[in-house]
């Protein structure tokens, strides 16, 4: 499903400023950065409250494709400024990881 | 629903605690990061996370939490298992990774 | 390969290869070519420098990369003459000079290549690093970085039973008995019967301020002094002193690395944790000289039960 009626139908808020419409297929949950180097899929979105720089940078060379920030986590700036460099927008959602998941899971009919 | 529910529908593996798989399940905790986990006041918790540390296991007593869900197929290290032991605490693993744990609970929760 | 994984590393390795970066270990002096150089000139540099890899550039910049790998190709296919130009791979995975170590250290898992060209900010290349490189800086670091850790514990002082006091004394980075202070604590307060609700306060407030003192301070005690009528937590350390305190009181502000967050800490939650579960709570630190943190938990007492005769 295209991430822009994912965003409006789960209400996440976009927090950075690529407004991009890629497909999605699946979701990805971790907050441990070595392990989404490792096993995520691409065309994921990276579901997450690790809000820093980094969190792009690994999402960027594992080829995910927008990260959601939960728990109504802020993303600081230099974390904004990365994401746009690299083109991945940065949702926001209240419901924690587990919620989140499981809503997007459900949306993307995976269960 | 209990954790024996929860062993049976995700097929898991039970490392620690099989003497208190009735306990009860209301809420899930999806996280890696520990003091992230310590902010929860949720009660009849399941930690979900695919750290593999001691860490895990002191996080989840001292929060009270009733059992702990290791994802992505990873192995606890003999410390943790030993740890989970001492303090009876439920330990599963399941080779699901944390999205796919969050949407399978989350069917099971909303049954 | 074995799969090997970080994060079952033991913490002093763990922790060098999140505190070192890529610039750390890599090669600076490069053996390098151009398009124009042939094969066997490469295959030349490669036997007289005893390296495996050539990177190929355009002035400061990287073009392309040839292995041995395509020399043997190349004597094989009988085109060894040719300018290296047409033969050399242009897809290059590239590391940047500043990623820490342990992230290089995935690229090595996921992508089997056995050398990596580094790129600096302005994408010139600085660098080129192989596993023997990572493996050479580990065991020198780890060499550099020995460190004795000893368990004290302070004798228990003579207490009526339902009182209870104890001091911890715990050590930098000591991640095998991280939490087992808390833990002990949670378990000898458990028996002296207390509402759940302050028990988990207790437990909260302990294990925060034992992390802290693991994770961010170069030493100290946990000391903990408990009565039916409060419970009194102190965590004292020898420094290094906390630079802001408001600043660290602050919801998701943290001072931790890399490793740290990997480990699943440093999330930033610590001092406004033991805050939030403190009757009373009291913080002091000078740069320098170290860190104090009081957090005070009162126990209400027990509500009178009146019996109503019919």
């Amino acid at each position: 499903m295209n991430i822009l009626d994912i965003a409006v139908r789960l209400s996440w808020r976009l927090l950075s400023s690529t407004k991009i419409d890629v497909d999605i297929k699946v979701g990805y949950t971790s907050d441990l950065l070595s392990d989404v180097m490792g096993n995520a899929p691409a065309e994921s979105v990276f579901i997450t409250i690790q809000a820093h720089k980094n969190t792009v940078a690994v999402a960027s060379l594992a080829g995910l494709s927008a990260i959601l920030l939960c728990s109504n986590r802020q993303a600081p700036q230099d974390m904004i400024a990365a994401a746009d460099q690299e083109g991945i927008p940065i949702y926001q959602t209240e419901e924690n990881q587990f919620w989140a998941s499981y809503h997007l899971g459900k949306l993307l009919n995976l269960h | 629903m209990n954790l024996s529910e929860v062993v049976a529908a995700l097929g898991c593996q039970v490392l620690a605690g099989n003497s208190s798989l009735t306990q009860n399940v209301e809420n899930v905790c999806a996280c890696d990061l520990m003091s992230d986990v310590l902010v929860v006041e949720k009660d009849n918790l399941l930690l979900v996370t695919s750290l593999t540390t001691e860490q895990v296991v002191r996080t989840a007593d001292i929060v009270g939490a009733h059992g702990i869900l290791i994802s992505n197929g990873k192995k606890p290290l003999e410390k943790t298992v030993q740890l989970a032991h001492q303090l009876n605490l439920p330990l599963l693993s399941t080779k699901l990774n944390t999205f796919e744990v969050c949407v399978e609970l989350g069917k099971l929760l909303k049954k | 390969m074995t799969n090997f994984t970080l994060d079952s590393s033991p913490s002093v390795v763990l922790e060098l290869t999140l505190r070192l970066k890529i610039r750390d270990v890599m090669t600076t002096e490069l053996i390098l070519a151009e398009k124009k150089d042939s094969l066997r000139h490469i295959q030349q540099l490669m036997k007289h420098n005893r390296i495996t890899g050539v990177p190929i550039v355009e002035g400061k910049r990287l073009v392309g990369m040839v292995s041995v790998d395509d020399i043997i190709q190349a004597l094989d296919g009988g085109y060894i003459d040719d300018p290296c130009d047409h033969h050399m791979s242009r897809q290059l995975i590239v590391l940047e000079d500043d990623m820490p170590l342990s992230l290089g250290i995935s690229f090595f898992e996921k992508y089997h290549f056995g050398r990596f060209p580094v790129l600096n900010k302005d994408n010139e290349l600085v660098g080129i690093v192989t596993s023997r490189d990572i493996l050479t800086s580990l065991l020198m670091e780890m060499n550099k970085e020995m460190e004795h850790l000893e368990e004290k514990l302070a004798p228990q002082k003579e207490v009526p039973p339902e009182c209870w006091s104890r001091e911890f004394t715990l050590h930098k980075f000591d991640f095998e008995h991280a939490g087992s202070a808390s833990g002990t604590i949670k378990k000898e307060i458990k028996d002296k019967g207390l509402d759940p609700k302050n028990l988990r306060r207790i437990a909260v407030a302990s294990y925060e301020m034992e992390m802290n003192l693991i994770v961010h301070s170069l030493g100290g005690t946990l000391k903990v002094e408990h009565t039916p009528e409060r419970t009194i937590l102190e965590a004292t350390d020898v420094g290094p002193g906390i630079e802001d305190v408001d600043k660290a009181m602050t919801e998701g502000w943290s001072t931790a690395n890399d490793w740290i967050r990997s480990l699943g800490f440093g999330a930033g939650m610590g001092l406004p944790n033991i805050k939030r579960v403190s009757d009373e709570f009291f913080i002091q630190s000078q740069v320098g000289k170290g860190t104090l943190v009081r957090s005070i938990i009162y126990h209400p007492p027990e509500k009178e039960v009146t019996h109503e005769h019919s």
